[in-house]
This record gives structure tokens, C-alpha cells and sequence, in this order.
């Protein structure tokens, strides 16, 4: 499975206690739980997480619209959308812009006409089922944790906006006890936390529809993420409360890559993008996903 | 979508104020698709609706200059198609000069850039009359019309008890109504009530000076296409040409001369404008003099007169202003079309709270030697749709600070930055003392020989 993993001997075997597979240590379930309270105040510990939020919006929306088949194969060429066979940019200004303003509508229209299903894993407070559910183009958001607090917290701030009422849902349950399949699923921050990530993302690719996405957060096993979350995160600069990661459970950049590519046909990694937290900034994309965090985009081909 | 509960009405965004910024926001939110499903009101003290019959010939007293910038935004959100073409008048070329030092004068023009006008001078009234009627116009396509609520004062605004799951802030209305939204937005103008509610600090002065404004006509209809302004120690002195031969007055003073030019009627002010566009200060000083005593005083007149003749005759042949540059000669003042307000400067602290935002004037008040007000206020509304489009665009709420926030960090610093020029202006030419005049004398003269650097001043001004 993953390539020179230790984890990887822990990993499968589909006959231990299904709770288990993708389980999350006792210790780590009563840091969230302890947190739960602050998670909604976006000048509190989770800042951070809020600012994130801003920029993985922005990488969820931008795949999924940039990846929409824009002229489907039982459209009247009439209807069809022009798509330059060259960059667009090319093109002089108001022609550029008629192009672009042309498919942004088809866009609005695929979008709006397959409204898609979400499951959050991991969800926390909801800051990011939350964030999806106002999307117009999101039908129904189901948030998924462990840790009953912040499962109550998230069900709680729910309820200070009535646009989420009939979009939102919140459970506490673990990935496996899922039944349905969905067009989106989000794995934000969480596979660093749990005991069997491999285990985590396998049970959340088998639940994507073909042609729907998982997204996911999380952190490179490196010098430069310890460095950077751990030590300066949680112990000099106090942007992250302390105790919130273990070096040990941080899953590489490579490894998922690897492993996706082995696994054919069915997937495809189709972005990725290394992101930092610059103090007096927020978050900003880097060149470099191998290095620090890193946010994917993996679609379901068939 | 959202559904009536106890008393409250509930929005999406309520908009306190229906002045050009209230205004050209609620039309900009209306105008976006990724905003216009969002359910929205203005609130407005007076009868605004009343300004779409407007059409009288003679131009009202608040006109502004519109930057390129602003009419790019106007042309984006679709009022710029509703302005009335035949009372904005496009001026390339703007005159500064200083009262003490006659060689000192500086010469904004566009002509070293490719053409491009520096500005339009618009009635406010040109403006909300467009705004108002873009509004119809998109409320003629939609069934989420956009609500305007006038006739009707904001009366209070406050929070709701803190175990009410809906932390929106409820506004308590003149007709009784309450209304609770996600978003506020304060375009309620200097007093701002939105402001006070959500804890704000504005920091600013008065400058112990007034604005005088009047609609004027000149006897050179030729005049045109060029404003014409005058740096007196007592404040600068503005007269910006309107189409035909008409103009308009933008005159600071300090305290004690708008009393004298407040006292006099509409006769001798036009005299005292022409005077003040000329004469030296000392002469001016001594008129003055003279009209604190009795402002009916009519020798001023002929006195004036005889000064302004003796100049005519003195004139050197080789003096800046040549045929070209003529000074305006005013002809008639419109009457009753003569008002005065205290000049003041302030900033915002910030521009946003949990749920709240400021635009325009709520935001800051500017000293309008530069007649930046308004098109300040369209720079905020501009980042401020883009700003909520990108809170939309990421799923957020709407009224959070995460969204808000980089409304503040876009448009906060070159408010700023703008204020503090026409402060230091303002201070640096109301000021006869010797040395500061010759230093600043030297100033105009080295910089209306830097085309690059004047150039870019143009364009910041401008564009
Ligand atoms: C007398 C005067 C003359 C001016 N002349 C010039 C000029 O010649 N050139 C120039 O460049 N600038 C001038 N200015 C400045 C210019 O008018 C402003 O910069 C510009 O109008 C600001 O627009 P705004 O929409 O932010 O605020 P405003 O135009 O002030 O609009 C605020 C609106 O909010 C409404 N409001 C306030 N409180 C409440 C409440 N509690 N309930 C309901 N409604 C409320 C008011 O009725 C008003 O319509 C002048 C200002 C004044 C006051
Ligand atoms: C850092 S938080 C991230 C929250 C959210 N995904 C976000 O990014 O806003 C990690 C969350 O994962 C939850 N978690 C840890 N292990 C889990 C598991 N095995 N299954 C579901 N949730 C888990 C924790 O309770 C915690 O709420």
C-alpha cells in the first residue's frame, strides 16, 4: 500500500472491529473535545483553521468548475459552448471576455441542474460543512466526527443561520458505518490525526460517485512540518493549540501519489498544491506540495 | 428564504443611507449574479425616489469631479447608462495657483498621456437620479427586488438578547418596524448611526473653515474645458466649468471670512469671487476689512472694480496666464443656489465589525479642495462587492469578519493615504508665512516641469 510506511503493516485487513479501522486514539478525540467550545470564535485557537478554510474554498471551487465537461456528449451543437483549442489569453479582450463569460454560465448550469452531496469527515465544528452548504451548487452537506463536543458544537452554531437549516447535517459516526456514496468528500486536517490514515482515505475513495471528488488537508512528514507546526505552531508562536498534531501520523505527499498510481484507473490525482501559514498573511499556496502542507484534489474517473 | 418570525422582518442585507455610496452599493449587489439573490434593503430619512422626476435646467450646488475609475464602475454596475450626458462636462486641464507668488502654478494636464479626460463634473444628483433609476431597472427583470424604505429614519439599532440563536443585528424603525439582517452597511454619512452601533472611533477635525458652493455662469463660454483653482492663504478656491458657460464655486474659508461672505448678497459675492480669482491678498484683506464693518458697503464694489482695472493695465505680456489660460470671469451666480458647511476631516478607525460594514462618507469626510468624497466612496463600494462576491464565492457568512476583512486591508490604506495629502494641501497653502510660501512656490515651479512625476499625479487623481 504506502510505499516505505511503517503504517502500512497496520493498514487493511477488513476483519478487525470496523470502528477501529478508522479510529482515532482516545487522547487525540479529548483535545478536540476540549476545544470544542472556541471553535466558532474566528479571533480563538481555531483562527487558524478559519483562515484555511478561506483558501481550500477557493481550491474546492476552482477544481470542481474547471473540471466540468463543458459541451457533454448529448449536446446540440448548437448549445455547445466554444472552447479556443489555444489559450484564451491570446485572444483580444472582449473576446476573451465573451468566452469566459459564456462558459462561467454553462458552468452555473451543469452546476445547477447536478446538485452535488457532500460528506465532511472529520468535520469538527463544521467550519468547512458549513462553508459548502451555502455553495448554490451543493444540494446537502453530512458532517462526520468522533468527538461527541465538537459534534454538539457544530449542531449548536448550525442554528445562527437559518440558510444552513435544511442543508446540514451533523452525526456523530465513523466512516465505515457509512452506507451512501457521494459526489463530494472532504478529508480536511484529519488524516494526521488518526490511527490508520491509509485505512481513512481508502473507505472514503471507495464512497465517491464516478465523476465526483475527494478533497483533502493534510501534513508532509518532514523537518519543515515539524518545524513549522509543531514546534513554532503549537509551542513558540501559540497559533495552535498544543497537542494538536504527532509527527509520527503525518502522511507524505509521495505516498498518496504513489499509491494512487498503482491503484489505476479509478482515480486520478488531478491537483495538488503546498500551502503556508504566514503570520501577519493567513494561508498561501507555495510551489511545492512535498514540503510542509499540502491540499489534493483526487476525482473519480470511472 | 428566510422565513418571518416573532415581529422582525429579516434581510440579507440592509443598507442604512440612499446617498451616492448607500445608493451605487445596493445597485452593485443587485447587479452582480453571484450576489443578486440576496434579499436586500436600503433605509433612507428622505423622500430620495422624489430626485427620478428631477429635470430642472438650472444645475444644483453639489457637484462632484468623477474619476475615469468611477466612471468605470458606474459603467460595471449599469448607472453610467441612466446619467444624464447633458450636465457632465469633461475637463482635460486643471489650473493650481498660488495667491502669493505669481510665478508658482502648476499645470495638470492629460495631453502627455494618450487622451483621457481627468474627470467629469457631475451633479450628486445626476448621480442618485441614475442609481435610482438602474434600480427600476433591474427590479423590472427580477422577482428579489431590491427595497427601498424612505421617508423613514433608522431609530436605533441593537443587538439581540444573547440566548436568541440569530446574532444579527436588529434595526428599530421611525414607522415602528424592526428589521434583523446578516449584513449591515453603514452609507448613513458623516453622523453615521451604524458607526456609533457597531463601536467605531472616527478620528478627524474640523479645520475652523467652511465650503462655500454656488452654481455660476462665466462671461467666456470658451472657458470649458478647463478648472481653474486658486490657493489663497484663507483656503483654496476652486471654480470647475459645467457645460456651456456655466460652472461651479468650490470656495474653503476660514471661519471668519464665510461669515462676511455669508452676510453679503448675491450682487457683491459675485464680485468678491472675481476679486478673490485676482487681486493680491493684501488688497483682498482690505475689502474685507471693510465688510465686516457693513456688508452692504456697495464703494466695495467700485473699489474692486478700479483695483482689478489697474491690474488689467499692469498685466506683463509674458505672465503664465496668457490668452490661453484666462482666468474666469464670473458673469451671474444662480440664485439661491449659494450654500456653506463646515469643512471637516476624519477616518474610521476600521471599516468593519462581527456584521457590519462602512462605505463612503460613514467611513471618512474629506476636505473637498480635491473633490475626492464621492469618488472615495466609490472605490469602497467597488472592493466591497468584490469582497462579498469572494465571501459568497467561499461559502462564508456574508456578515462575518472573515469575509469582511479584506474590505478593510484593500481599501483602508489608500483612503488614508489620500486623506493625508489634502490634510497636508490644506495646511501647507493656508499659510502666508514667508518662508513656507517661497518653498512652496519652488515646489510648483520644479514640479510643473517634471512631466513624469505630474504624470503620475494625473493618473493617480484620474484614473
Ligand atoms: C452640504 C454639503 C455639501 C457638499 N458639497 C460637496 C461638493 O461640492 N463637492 C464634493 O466633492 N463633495 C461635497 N460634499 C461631500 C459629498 O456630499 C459627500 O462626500 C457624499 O455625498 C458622500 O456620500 P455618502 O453616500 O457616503 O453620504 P451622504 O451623501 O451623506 O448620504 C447619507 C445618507 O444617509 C441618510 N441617513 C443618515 N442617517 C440616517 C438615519 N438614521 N436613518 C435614515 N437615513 C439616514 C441621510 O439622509 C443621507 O441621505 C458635500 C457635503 C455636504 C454635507
Ligand atoms: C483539526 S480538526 C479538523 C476539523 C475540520 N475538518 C476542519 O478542517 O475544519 C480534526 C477533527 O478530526 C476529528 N477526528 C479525528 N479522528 C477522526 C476519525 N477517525 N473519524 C472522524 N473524525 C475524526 C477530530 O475530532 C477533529 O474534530
Amino acid at each position: 500500500m504506502f510505499k516505505g510506511g511503517v503504517r502500512n503493516a497496520r493498514v487493511i485487513t477488513r476483519t478487525s472491529v470496523r470502528y477501529h479501522q478508522t479510529g482515532t486514539s482516545e487522547s487525540e478525540l479529548s483535545h478536540f473535545n476540549a476545544l470544542a467550545k472556541s471553535w466558532w470564535d474566528v479571533n480563538g485557537p481555531q483562527r487558524i483553521l478559519h483562515k484555511m478554510n478561506l483558501l481550500r474554498m477557493d481550491f474546492i471551487r476552482d477544481n470542481i468548475r474547471t473540471h466540468l465537461k463543458l459541451n457533454p456528449q448529448d449536446v446540440k451543437p448548437e448549445d455547445e459552448v466554444y472552447i479556443p483549442p489555444y489559450n484564451v489569453d491570446l485572444l483580444p479582450k472582449p473576446i476573451k471576455e465573451n468566452i469566459i463569460l459564456d462558459q462561467e454560465l454553462r458552468r452555473n448550469e451543469i452546476l445547477g441542474a447536478n446538485k452535488l452531496k457532500v460528506l465532511d469527515v472529520g468535520c469538527g465544528g463544521g467550519i468547512l460543512s458549513e462553508s459548502m452548504a451555502r455553495l448554490s451548487f451543493v444540494e446537502s452537506v453530512q458532517g462526520i466526527d468522533l468527538s461527541p463536543e465538537v459534534i454538539e458544537a457544530a449542531k449548536a452554531h448550525k442554528l445562527k443561520d437559518p440558510m444552513l437549516k435544511d442543508k446540514l447535517t451533523y452525526n456523530l459516526q465513523s466512516l465505515e458505518t457509512l452506507q451512501e456514496t457521494f459526489d463530494v468528500i472532504t478529508l480536511f486536517e484529519i488524516l494526521e490525526h488518526v490511527d490508520y490514515p491509509a485505512q481513512v482515505l481508502l473507505e472514503a475513495l471507495n464512497r465517491v460517485n464516478v465523476g465526483g471528488w475527494l478533497f483533502l488537508s493534510t501534513i508532509n512528514r518532514d523537518f519543515i512540518s515539524w518545524f513549522t507546526t509543531i514546534f513554532m505552531g503549537e509551542h513558540v508562536l501559540n497559533i495552535v493549540p498544543v497537542g494538536t498534531h504527532t509527527l509520527d501520523k503525518y502522511i507524505n505527499h509521495g505516498e498518496i501519489e504513489s499509491w494512487l498510481k498503482e491503484n489505476g484507473d479509478k482515480f486520478k490525482l488531478v491537483d495538488s498544491k503546498g500551502c503556508i501559514y504566514l503570520p501577519s498573511y493567513g494561508w498561501k499556496f507555495t510551489s511545492n506540495e512535498k514540503v510542509g502542507n499540502y491540499f489534493m484534489a483526487i476525482q473519480r474517473i470511472q | 428564504m428566510l422565513t418571518k418570525r416573532f415581529l422582525h422582518s429579516f434581510r440579507d442585507v440592509v443598507v442604512v443611507g440612499g446617498g451616492p455610496a448607500g445608493l451605487s452599493i445596493l445597485t452593485a449587489l443587485k447587479n452582480s449574479p453571484k450576489t443578486s439573490h440576496l434579499e436586500c434593503s436600503l433605509i433612507e430619512g428622505s423622500h430620495i425616489t422624489k430626485i427620478k422626476e428631477f429635470d430642472d435646467p438650472n444645475y444644483t450646488n453639489r457637484v462632484i469631479s468623477l474619476t475615469t475609475k468611477s466612471i468605470k464602475f458606474m459603467q460595471k454596475i449599469g448607472n453610467w447608462n441612466y446619467i444624464d450626458q447633458e450636465r457632465i462636462k469633461f475637463y482635460d486641464n486643471l489650473f493650481v495657483v498660488d495667491s502669493q507668488d505669481k510665478d508658482a502654478n502648476i499645470s495638470f494636464t492629460n495631453d502627455s498621456i494618450d487622451y483621457n479626460p481627468m474627470g467629469a463634473m457631475c451633479e450628486i444628483l445626476n448621480v442618485q437620479k441614475s442609481l435610482l433609476l438602474r434600480l427600476d431597472d433591474i427590479n423590472s427583470t427580477t422577482e428579489n427586488k431590491a427595497e427601498i424604505i424612505e421617508n423613514v429614519k433608522v431609530e436605533d439599532i441593537v443587538n439581540p438578547p444573547l440566548n436568541e440563536e440569530l446574532d444579527w443585528p436588529i434595526i428599530k424603525l421611525s414607522n415602528g418596524d424592526t428589521i434583523q439582517t446578516r449584513l449591515l452597511i453603514g452609507a448613513d454619512g458623516y453622523n453615521s448611526p451604524v458607526r456609533k452601533y457597531a463601536g467605531i472611533e472616527s478620528r478627524g477635525w474640523q479645520y475652523d473653515s467652511f465650503g462655500i458652493v454656488s452654481t455660476l455662469t462665466l462671461t467666456t463660454e470658451d472657458f470649458n474645458n478647463v478648472g481653474y483653482q486658486r490657493f489663497l492663504s484663507t483656503g483654496p478656491l476652486g471654480v470647475l466649468p459645467l457645460t456651456d458657460n456655466n460652472a461651479t464655486l468650490v470656495w474653503s474659508t476660514k471661519a471668519w471670512l464665510s461669515k462676511i461672505l455669508k452676510s453679503v448678497d448675491d450682487d457683491m459675492f459675485k464680485v468678491l469671487v472675481n476679486a478673490a480669482l485676482r487681486l493680491d491678498e493684501v488688497d483682498l484683506n482690505y475689502v474685507y476689512k471693510k465688510l465686516e464693518v457693513d456688508p452692504k458697503d456697495t464703494s466695495v464694489i467700485d473699489d474692486i472694480n478700479w483695483r482689478l482695472e489697474e491690474m488689467e493695465n499692469k498685466k506683463e505680456p509674458s505672465s503664465f496666464w496668457d490668452d490661453d489660460n484666462e482666468i474666469p470671469e464670473v458673469e451671474t451666480l444662480l440664485p439661491g443656489s449659494r450654500a456653506m458647511f463646515p469643512l471637516k476631516m476624519s477616518h474610521a478607525d476600521t471599516y468593519v465589525a462581527p456584521r457590519v460594514a462602512l462605505v463612503g462618507d460613514a467611513a471618512h469626510t474629506i476636505h473637498p479642495l480635491a473633490g475626492q468624497g464621492l469618488n472615495m466612496g466609490q472605490t469602497d463600494v467597488s472592493i466591497l462587492i468584490e469582497t462579498i462576491e469572494k465571501g459568497i464565492d467561499r461559502g462564508l457568512d456574508i456578515g462575518s469578519t472573515l469575509t469582511l476583512e479584506p474590505y478593510v486591508s484593500n481599501a483602508w490604506p489608500m483612503n488614508h493615504a489620500i486623506l493625508g495629502v489634502c490634510d497636508k494641501l490644506h495646511k501647507l497653502f493656508g499659510n502666508d508665512f514667508t518662508p513656507i510660501v517661497a518653498i512652496r512656490g519652488l515646489g510648483m515651479k520644479v514640479f510643473n516641469n517634471l512631466t513624469p512625476i505630474k504624470d503620475m499625479l494625473v493618473k493617480s487623481l484620474s484614473v
